[in-house]
């Protein structure tokens, strides 16, 4: 039985693995590459209180809430990606000598971090990406493991492209990995292993204790209808407590299960000298009650208040969007989110931080930002357009978003979901400044945003950029030639965030004229032309001398 | 004919050469004069993108002049955008298809058809045309080189100011370098051609444009130096480049010639650009070119041969 487990943990972690290796490396979406993150009920949970919203995203959680009703926490012990994980690394730092005793009462803070998050929900602020299992696994591996291996396998490349070049095998001596690198990767290293690390307290101690998702399936496995049984062959020698990953055989009474601690492992089973354990229907005849840890209620009810009490501190920082738009209000300075994100007070409560779209970008733009935006905002993705552009054409993120933070449009749509504006910072431009021709802005920008002016005080034309059509992509500011920061850089500046609703019929009034620029398709006339466009013929021939 | 003639003898020569010439001014490209005069310095083509294609660098002498048997051949193409082989941003797919064709046909025991684009590789090679009409030549002939690793830094001898850079690894281990650009206009400096466009086979652009991105693009040339350029004028991308959108031009068009900086002389003044004629002197760097030795941009003292399809 232990190995039947142990197959089916290694084919779940490899499923999820490899769906977001899918995404994260080759751009290929098999399946909905979210679905491990859709099956996380504390995060689902919590996101579906915070977001106001019970949308069918909770379908698939709702499923394996059912079955914990019905044979316990078999997500833990045979699913859940982090678990396997952490099976993974208590084998490898498991101390030599046997752990201290461990105490029971600590079973109850995972009720209580539930409790917590649930509470600063009530207020519409997401806790969610601290303790939701799935969404630290998901960063984990997208946005550090897979950055490090994809950048080994490129050192490993690097050493087979001369030899595939000397016979001429085009394909492998032109092959290329993708580098992808992040920000944050530290924080969130250091945190799984101090998670990790719990092992020299107890194995799968974040299961046991901390794990908000292992909470919700506590209370749902309180009895369930298939579930460890002890005959009365039991001779309580006292083995399978020692055994039990979870702590839940109590050693005072091997007879009896803590049925909300136990994952099924069926260890228990396999070990008994008697074979007294079995795992199926209970018999009429119970032999100990069923008892739990669950914690009392007022404390349940105070670290909830606790959690809504940092809610409301979250909610009154200085850059807390919460409200309408308007004076007043502090936006963080040249943050860009990403195309079809929703707007900041709901993007924060919806994004779960899993890191998806940051992993699924095919160029690397989308980046988890640190403090920038405050607590409230931790690996948040922010479009980086110096590392990556925002290709116009390309909506990965909001394809993989397991929450809808970014909503997923149609290519049609995609076009009009504004990120920003772009804004030339003249005393670094290669033209304005050091009159040098250099024009690489307008030469990258898709959407014809960028265009070449005659000015008297400069010798060279120069960029100007029509607001109205620029789209916020970062193509210019990506491939300035100006070191550091750019000399044209992407500002927030009008962007277009919607929580429902057409982004093109919301674009269309405020004047904007996004598309790609192509001469096949002439532009139509715009209903409220824009003022200030120069004129393509006021300076004729850039970049020819006099004659 | 073996007779050694005298600088004296060569300049007197050179000078009757020239009387003729003017004599037939009118008619520039009336039959030449009666002696065996080598392959023309410019070849000129017009008809559909193969044919001209082929026909332009036969007037030259033919790709057996410059590939050998057994060459390692690195075509440069433009490829940088994605778009459409009508929107005249890249080179016209059947010309780059002709070139390769040629060269395999010459013998080359490895044709690779490079450019470092700026748009996502895949979506370029896809987009120009290119990577489907070479498919029929050679597999996996199309390739971007945009990772760092496909680069390695060279001392650039000649150069005034880019001294040194990282250059497409490729190009250092082949025998024989053909540019096939498209004929289009640049913001920044004119008019992209053949020695504009060897910016796809290096790596940091960035800091060319620093500089004086005429006079790197001339130091450029000194080490990248093609041996056949080929520029594409089947569309001329008349305004609006290098990216464009912009007015595009019907011409129909091949230039061929060994000679980099003539073949991209000759085609500024073979087209308009943005409704204008120009002087290839008017081209900052193609003049500059020509007056530190790296070809002639003096069109009107060179031969040149054309042929309607």
């Amino acid at each position: 039985m232990i190995r039947f487990r142990r197959i089916v943990q290694l084919l779940s972690l490899s499923l999820f693995l490899l769906l977001l290796f899918l995404v994260s490396l080759s751009g290929v979406s098999l399946l909905n590459p979210d679905i491990f993150l859709r099956l996380d009920p504390s995060l689902m949970l919590v996101t579906a209180v915070a977001a106001r919203s019970l949308w069918a995203g909770l379908i698939p959680a709702g499923l394996v809430l059912l079955s914990a009703l019905l044979a316990g926490r078999i997500f833990c012990g045979y699913i859940c990606p982090m678990g396997t994980t952490l099976d993974g690394t208590d084998a490898v730092l498991r101390p030599r000598k046997k752990n201290k005793r461990f105490f029971p009462g600590l079973f109850r803070i995972k009720y209580l971090i539930l409790a917590f998050m649930l509470g600063a929900a009530l207020f519409g602020v997401s806790w969610v990406f601290f303790a939701s299992p799935l969404s630290l696994v998901t960063r984990l591996y997208g946005l550090v493991i897979f950055p490090a291996l994809s950048f080994l396998s490129g050192l490993v490349l690097d050493v087979a492209r001369p030899l595939a070049d000397a016979l001429h095998i085009n394909t492998l001596a032109f092959a290329r990995i993708r580098t992808i690198r992040f920000d944050t990767q530290f924080f969130i290293f250091f945190f799984f292993i101090a998670t990790a690390g719990m092992v020299f307290f107890s194995p799968r101690f974040w299961c046991r204790c901390l794990c908000p998702a292992g909470a919700i399936f506590a209370i749902a496995s309180k009895s369930p209808l298939i579930r460890r049984q002890v005959s009365s062959a039991c001779t309580q020698c006292g083995k399978c407590t020692r055994h039990c990953p979870m702590s839940a055989i109590e050693t005072a009474s091997p007879r009896s299960t803590l049925h909300p601690e136990c994952i099924v492992c069926r260890n228990c089973e396999a070990i008994c000298p008697e074979q007294a354990v079995s795992f199926g229907r209970p018999q009429i005849l119970r032999i100990g009650p069923s008892s739990t840890f669950s914690p009392e209620r007022r404390h349940i009810v105070s670290t909830g208040l606790a959690g809504a009490g940092t809610a409301l501190v979250s909610l009154t920082g200085l850059t807390s969007l919460y409200g309408k738009p308007g004076q007043g209000q502090v936006g963080t300075p040249g943050l860009v989110r990403p195309p079809g994100a929703l707007p900041e007070t709901e993007l924060l409560s919806q994004c779960v931080r899993c890191g998806e779209c940051m992993a699924a970008c095919p160029t690397n733009t989308l980046q988890p930002i640190w403090l920038k935006a405050g607590l409230p905002a931790i690996f948040s993705p922010a479009v980086t357009p110096r590392r990556g552009v925002c290709d116009p054409r390309c909506h990965e993120c909001a394809k993989v978003c397991p929450t809808h933070a970014i909503r997923h449009l149609p290519p049609r749509e995609r076009i009009w979901a504004k990120t920003g504006t772009a804004r030339i910072i003249r005393r670094k431009c290669l033209a304005w400044e050091f009159q040098k021709h250099c024009m690489v802005c307008d030469e990258v920008c898709p959407f014809g945003a960028v265009e070449f002016e005659k000015r008297k005080s400069v010798s060279v034309p120069v960029p100007h950029v029509l607001e109205d059509k620029c789209g916020g992509c970062g193509y210019c500011e990506h491939f300035c030639p100006v070191q550091n920061q750019a000399a044209i850089v992407v500002t927030p500046m009008d962007e277009l965030r919607l929580t429902a609703g057409s982004y093109e019929t919301a674009a269309r009034p405020r004047g904007f004229d996004l598309r790609i620029a192509s001469h096949d398709v002439p532009s139509a006339p715009s209903p409220m032309p824009y003022p200030h466009s120069p004129k393509p013929e006021n300076h004729p021939a850039p970049g020819f001398d006099p004659e | 004919m073996d007779k050694k003639i005298s600088r004296r003898e060569f300049i007197k020569h050179q000078a009757m050469t020239g009387l003729v010439l003017a004599g037939a001014a009118n008619g520039l490209f009336l039959p030449g004069p009666v002696q065996a005069s080598p392959a023309p310095d410019i070849g000129v083509a017009t008809g559909g993108a193969e044919a001209a294609t082929r026909a332009a660098v036969d007037l030259i002498g033919g790709m057996g002049g410059v590939v050998k048997k057994g060459d390692h051949v690195l075509i440069k193409p433009n490829m940088s955008f994605p778009r459409s082989p009508d929107e005249a941003s890249n080179t016209h797919p059947g010309v780059v298809k002709a070139v390769a064709a040629m060269c395999k046909e010459a013998g080359a025991s490895r044709i690779m058809v490079l450019d470092h684009t700026l748009a996502s590789g895949k979506v370029c090679i896809e987009a120009s045309g290119i990577g489907d009409a070479c498919a029929s030549i050679g597999t996996n002939m199309v390739h971007t080189i945009n990772a760092p690793s496909f680069y390695k830094e060279v001392p650039i001898d000649r150069a005034l100011s880019l001294t040194r850079t990282d250059v497409a690894k490729a190009f250092l281990k082949a025998d024989v370098l053909i540019a096939v650009p498209v004929a289009k206009s640049h913001s920044a400096t004119g008019v992209s051609l053949s020695m504009k466009g060897m910016m796809g086979l290096i790596y940091d652009r960035g800091i060319m444009h620093r500089m004086d991105l005429n006079e790197t693009i001339v130091d450029l040339a000194t080490l990248l130096k093609a041996d056949l350029a080929v520029i594409d004028g089947t569309r001329v991308l008349s305004t609006g480049g290098p990216g464009g959108p912009g007015k595009v031009l019907k011409r129909d068009t091949v230039i061929a010639s060994t000679d980099m900086v003539a073949a991209d002389a000759y085609a500024v003044g073979a087209f308009e650009w943005y409704g204008k004629k120009f002087n290839p002197s008017q081209v900052r760097h193609i003049r500059l070119a020509h007056e530190r030795g790296l070809g002639r941009a003096d069109i009107e003292n060179l031969s040149v041969k054309t042929i309607a399809l």
